[in-house]
């Protein structure tokens, strides 16, 4: 008995303790914490051209852009933290970073997180391969259990194939190179991802990929994502959306549409 | 690990003959070996639509900075050093833990021995993924805000900034390293503590019994009689422990912790140069797990000199 009393003694003393570390997460105005705190912490994925890395090894990119300049205008740092894609929204639920930037809005995340208004619009463009698929006619065709489709995990592609094309089969990767270096294997027949990777890989490997339509397969809306029921921070981001749009479509043509920003990162 | 001398001891042999003498059976092998490479090295060129470049990962390594005029460290050498971080402390405090809860666990007392007993059951029997997620997400993301390492360490005059930045990493960064450490010796810890408790166990009751009839306290038996011993029994299995420690470290880039692996997924995804980096990130962690494998292998006979 005095074995049994001391265990629940120490169950007990256990659950205090976690009692005690618990109210952390009572979420206050975001925007004065953010302020009072002198620094707003951005998660990002690192992706191209939206994040990436500079010769310095330093973070560049539109969303890195976008994030700066919110930051200045909030009057504090900016802080971005490199986040796995795939684990970004559980990232931002338990607190790690304040909110993050350039996300697809789909209904599915919408269950876990809230959006701002989108501030850019980010199309999912295909690429296929010729030795496999030259035949196939887009999209009924590809539509099939023998035709494989390839995508990194996480981004709303994936989804987007199991929708459209629920029949073929679909392979997940934890990065998207891998995803196009299995259709320029000829191991999967397309892979589908943000524009302008498709593209910009069709024409980097013209003997082995082609591109079965030059339409985007679908057109997303990024936003800004932030935990939920936090009206203050929503309508502060809404606000600068709408303050800032030109100077927005400006950074989005520079990094969407040129490439002046090719000799920054190492080839 | 069968490197140890700790076997019967044999003269060495007077004949010429030294153990590298050179045999048809080694051309023979050693033939055959690279007829296989070659073959696989022939077949993956022709499966595998890849173009090999490897100048797109060096700079991410050390770069030249211009506006300095130096070499300077970039990403991948970063996150290496992070890994080595983290292995070294993981080490220590995987090592500091699997002790404690390798001694409650082979303690007289029910509860030490449940507490212990639960650890072990409650991590081992959980994939290590799945440890990482549950630990960062449900328990860390409690403990963390509370000590808030990082807000203290920028309030230490700069000195101290400055050795803490050589021991853990640079400040900005030392919530997301110790998030990772804590993550990697925990999980760890349960591990050594069942290779503490077998190499507690592995000693006599007689060499304790001793102990006792000469009037030993108890801390004293367990620190001039047990461990040391146990220390040796459980080198070779301890030596393995601490290797995996190496590469499970890795397991960490899934919740973001910027060490060597994580590093080199940032660097695929700019320079599109997968498989070189992975290629380079293999190399890396063979390197630092055989470098491991062969300081232990040269404790162990360290100790089996000292037997003598």
């Amino acid at each position: 008995m005095k074995v049994l009393k001391r265990v629940l003694g120490a169950v007990a003393l256990c659950l205090g303790a976690m009692v005690l570390i618990q109210p952390v997460h009572a979420e206050e105005n975001l925007v004065d914490v953010i302020k009072k705190r002198g620094k707003l912490q951005v998660g990002i994925g690192a992706f191209v051209p939206w994040a990436m890395r500079d010769k310095q090894g330093q973070l560049i990119g539109f969303e890195v852009d976008v994030a700066t300049k919110l930051a200045k205008d909030m009057g504090v740092q900016i802080e971005l933290m490199p986040t796995a894609w795939d684990a970004i929204i559980p990232s931002m639920i338990a607190g790690k970073f304040d909110m993050l930037n350039g996300m697809s809005i789909t209904p599915q995340r919408k269950e876990q997180i809230d959006f701002t208004v989108p501030y850019a619009i980010s199309g999912q463009g295909v690429t296929a391969s010729k030795q496999l698929a030259s035949k196939l006619k887009w999209p009924e065709d590809y539509n099939n259990a023998n035709v494989t489709f390839a995508c990194r995990r996480g981004i709303a592609a994936c989804k987007l194939i199991e929708d459209k094309w629920p029949k073929a089969t679909l392979r997940q990767f934890d990065d998207d190179a891998i995803a196009f270096q299995e259709v320029i294997n000829g191991n999967a027949h397309a892979v589908i991802s943000s524009e302008p990777k498709p593209t910009f890989f069709t024409l980097k490997n013209p003997d082995r990929l082609f591109k079965p339509t030059a339409e985007n397969v679908s057109n997303g809306e990024d936003a800004f994502g932030m935990r939920k029921a936090n009206p203050a921070m929503m309508a502060y981001l809404n606000d600068w959306i709408g303050k800032n749009k030109d100077w927005i479509k400006q950074r989005h043509t520079y990094w969407f549409k040129t490439q002046e920003w090719a000799a920054l990162v190492p080839q | 690990m069968q490197t140890s001398s700790s076997g019967p001891r044999v003269a060495p042999r007077k004949s010429s003959r030294s153990r590298w003498d050179w045999g048809w059976l080694d051309g023979l092998l050693l033939l055959t070996m690279a007829i296989v490479i070659g073959f696989l090295v022939w077949r993956t060129d022709a499966v595998f639509k890849y173009q090999w470049k490897w100048s797109g990962i060096w700079p991410f390594i050390v770069r030249f900075d211009e506006t300095s005029g130096r070499w300077v460290t970039n990403l991948l050498f970063d996150g290496l050093l992070t890994t080595l971080r983290l292995a070294f402390w993981g080490i220590l405090l995987a090592g500091v833990i699997g002790t404690v809860m390798g001694l409650a666990r082979t303690s007289q007392r029910l509860l030490f021995r449940l507490i212990g007993g639960g650890y072990v059951m409650l991590i081992r029997n959980i994939p290590p993924i799945v440890f990482v997620f549950v630990f960062v997400y449900f328990i860390a993301s409690q403990i963390m805000p509370v000590l808030a390492i990082g807000n203290r360490v920028q309030t230490l005059p700069a000195f101290w900034q400055s050795t803490l930045a050589v021991l853990f990493g640079p400040v900005r960064m030392i919530d997301n390293f110790m998030l990772g450490l804590m993550c990697l010796s925990v999980f760890s810890g349960a591990y050594v503590t069942e290779i503490v408790r077998a190499g507690i166990q592995s000693v006599p009751a007689s060499q304790i019994e001793a102990g006792k009839s000469l009037g030993f306290l108890k801390l004293d038996i367990l620190r001039f009689i047990v461990l040391p011993q146990a220390w040796r029994n459980v080198l070779p299995p301890m030596a393995g422990q601490f290797i995996q420690l190496i590469k499970d470290s890795s397991l960490v880039s899934l919740v973001s912790i910027q060490e060597l692996t994580f590093s080199a997924q940032d660097v695929q995804v700019t320079t599109q140069r997968v498989f070189e980096v992975f290629v380079f990130v293999a190399v890396v962690y063979f390197i630092l797990c055989l470098s491991l494998s062969r300081l232990f292998a040269h404790m162990e006979r360290r100790h089996a000199r000292a037997l003598k």
